[in-house]
């Protein structure tokens, strides 16, 4: 423990002579961010509002988990980062105890229209008594990635944008068979749930999450239909122990595996790879609940989820930071932004850049998702406190162990159930 | 003891005036970053913990009564042990054989002394990381070289004893620097007096050295005692999350990391700890007693 407190500390004390140090140099604004393969590109845009403003634009990348542990530290100790990045699972927190700069006389006095941008990001990041406290950075959404490469050498047809998951169920079964194990036709892990699994749950008429953000249909017939499907596609995919050492991404990567499902967030990873020129992407496939051979409205969903930036309550230059954030939320910044294929705008309907920001390779099927129906990554208050459970033993890990047997699935939903209502009840 | 302070000197009141200064850094330090946080987890533990550490909320021992009464907690404790079993005594006797064989004087034993002592110098998160890649299912070495598909890290029951061959691996070295050190300690008229007797190396072994290194053999096993029964850091690189073996082997440390900083839930998290605590404060009871006993100091 001790290892752990001093490694957190020093981290702390680090970060807070860093702010401390640009604090005194007076015109930097600084601003954290988790993912470095945006860095590059908002800070050409950020450089370019320095350009009218005069106020200097630091971004800095801090990994994901330490990110986490950082700002948590940070809120407690009173020293945050001016401007930064906000995720559904833990915005609730920092709404609720005022750590976070109230944007409403910002956004009223220059007249911005929250309309502009996806509902469900500008809900997230709007408390229960209105007050907003983040601007809508962007929106991701899920498509189908499948390695070409494989299909020629199995014979097998490419995934198109009308596949149900049956198809892809089929198209699966093929290329495990025809490899002798060789290679899988898919796969999925637990933790895969915003790119995997809560998606088919949603295309089968189950939610994860209630629209209250109060409660969960997992364990309802509906999304036990969904998680059938799930299983389906497991007993042809890579077995969980194979997963949970090397991870669908590095297995895709390394030709061991001809599909999986993956959001838009990770097309860097997959541009940039050795064997790109195999790789393609197809839209989710859907649920052909109805059985009319076609999708129809609410038989295809796609999961989406918004980051916000948000500025610390304290920071010393709220105007500037207010500004900033107006800025980096406007259209223009978020046209940029797609068309460096930094990411998709918060902006319904400008995204459309995006799609040529990777030459050579076609991401078209992650704006075509747009016209889906959408749904918000499910969160609570305290997401991480069921996210975590629901994955691991006990949850749908037993399921994932054993995909052969239909009722371990549909006992992990029930018990998936209790977990989140559990969970729920003690937040 | 009023009295002796009157009649200090005032060269005297200088050099303690020193003394001060000296130990003060390291006292500061004590208090700041052990004596305080130690102090806080004991408080902590009784609270409820609310965001970001704000509004905490007194709960008693309610803490206490579900982290005893949590199945969780006595595997997490169970995996521990585990672990510790295999470390100390591997980690111990092949140190020990190690040391023996290179405290003679042959050509090249400073050579091999660093390639055993080399673990010491990497980064625990490092050799983790390695050792990961070597036993991983689908790519790794291990698995590669006799052409196997054993899932040493995911089996629920093969996975500890992974685990604690990473941990025998990264302490050798360190146990054997320290037996080297003791070996060097032992007179070399013994072993001439024992060889004129006529007692064969093996002999010598366990009649000579085996007692005489027992006051640096208690130290190592005490102190890599409670090393392993603090693992972190080999399970927290190796183990994935949705790792079924996880929950079969994640340390009672693990488990406190879960809670306190991934759940953010403190307050439990300090009772787990304080659980730890007073098993390690068993166990070295324990263990004074039976240095009486065992140790053997001339």
């Amino acid at each position: 423990m001790k290892r752990i407190l001093s490694v957190v500390l020093a981290l702390v004390m680090v970060m807070a002579f860093v702010l401390t140090a640009h604090a005194e140099a007076g015109f930097t604004i600084n601003v954290a961010i988790w993912d470095s393969n945006q860095q590059e590109g908002l800070q050409k845009i950020a450089d370019k509002w320095t350009e009218t403003s005069g106020v200097k634009v630091k971004i800095e990348v801090i990994d994901w988990d330490n990110y986490w542990t950082l700002l948590s530290a940070g809120a407690q100790g009173g020293e945050m980062p001016d401007v930064f990045w906000c995720h559904s699972n833990t915005v609730q927190m920092y709404m609720e105890n005022d750590l976070l700069l109230k944007l409403n006389d910002y956004i009223e006095k220059d007249g911005i229209d929250m309309t502009q941008y996806y509902d469900g990001i500008v809900k997230l990041y709007t408390r229960s008594d209105g007050n907003i406290y983040a601007l809508p950075k962007d929106h991701d959404t899920i498509a189908l990635l499948y390695n070409k490469a494989i299909f020629d050498k199995y014979e097998v047809a490419y995934p198109t944008d009308d596949w149900t998951w049956e198809d892809m169920y089929e198209a699966a079964k093929t290329i495990s068979e025809k490899s002798g194990g060789d290679v899988y036709g898919m796969a999925m892990n637990t933790s895969n749930n915003q790119d995997g699994w809560y998606n088919l749950i949603y295309c089968y008429g189950g939610q994860v999450i209630t629209d209250d953000h109060k409660g969960t249909t997992i364990g309802s017939d509906a999304s036990k239909a969904g998680m059938e499907m799930v299983r389906k596609l497991l007993t042809v995919g890579a077995p969980q122990s194979v997963v949970a050492e090397t991870g669908t991404d590095s297995l895709f990567q390394s030709d061991k595996v001809a599909m999986i499902t993956q959001g838009s967030w990770m097309i860097n990873a997959f541009y940039k790879a050795d064997h790109h020129a195999d790789y393609y992407w197809a839209c989710l496939p859907y649920a052909d609940v109805n059985g009319n051979g076609q999708s129809d409205d609410g038989e295809r969903w796609s999961c989406y989820n918004g980051l916000g930036w948000a500025a610390s309550a304290r920071t010393a230059h709220p105007d500037e930071c207010a500004a900033l954030i107006e800025y980096f939320c406007c259209e223009e910044a978020q046209k940029l932004q797609a068309e460096y294929g930094v990411t998709m705008a918060g902006i319904i309907g400008i995204s459309d850049e995006f799609a040529n920001a990777f030459p050579g390779m076609d991401v078209s099927a992650f704006i075509k998702a747009e016209s889906f129906n959408l749904y918000f990554r499910p969160y609570t208050r305290n997401t991480v406190a069921w996210e975590d459970p629901i994955q691991q033993a006990g949850g749908f890990l037993d399921a994932w162990q054993d995909p052969s047997d239909p009722a371990k699935m549909a006992q992990a939903c029930d018990n998936a159930q209790m977990i989140i209502e559990e969970a729920i009840a003690a937040e | 003891m009023a009295k002796p302070r009157k009649k200090r000197t005032a060269a005297a009141k200088n050099e303690a005036r020193w003394a001060w200064a000296f130990i003060l850094p390291t006292m500061i330090g004590l208090i700041v970053l052990n004596y305080y946080p130690a102090i806080d987890t004991v408080i902590q533990s009784f609270y409820k913990t609310g965001d970001f550490g704000m509004g905490n909320k007194w709960v008693g021992l309610a803490n206490y009564q579900k982290v005893l009464g949590s199945q969780e907690t006595w595997q997490s404790l169970l995996n521990t042990i585990k672990y510790a079993i295999i470390e100390v005594p591997f980690g111990v006797c092949i140190a020990l054989v190690l040391a023996v064989f290179l405290n003679r004087k042959l050509k090249g034993t400073s050579t091999f002394r660093t390639i055993f002592f080399l673990p010491m110098v990497c980064a625990p998160a490092a050799v983790a990381m390695v050792w990961k890649w070597l036993y991983n299912q689908q790519f790794g070495l291990l698995n590669n070289i006799f052409h196997t598909q054993i899932a040493w890290i995911s089996d629920p029951n093969l996975a500890w004893v992974s685990i604690g061959i990473i941990g025998v691996w990264s302490v050798i070295g360190y146990n054997m620097v320290l037996f080297i050190s003791g070996l060097q300690e032992i007179p070399g008229d013994y072993y001439e007096a024992a060889a004129i007797d006529g007692a064969t190396g093996i002999k010598q072994f366990f009649k000579i050295t085996v007692p005489l290194l027992s006051p640096t053999t208690f130290f190592i096993v005490q102190t890599r005692l409670i090393g392993a029964l603090t693992v972190f850091d080999l399970m927290f690189m190796v183990m994935d999350k949705t790792n079924v073996a996880l929950k079969k082997t994640q340390s009672i440390v693990y488990l406190f990391y879960d809670y306190a900083f991934t759940k953010q839930n403190k307050g439990y998290g300090a009772a787990i700890v304080m659980v730890l605590v007073v098993f390690i404060m068993i166990i070295t009871f324990i263990l004074q007693k039976a240095e009486k006993k065992m140790v053997f100091y001339n």
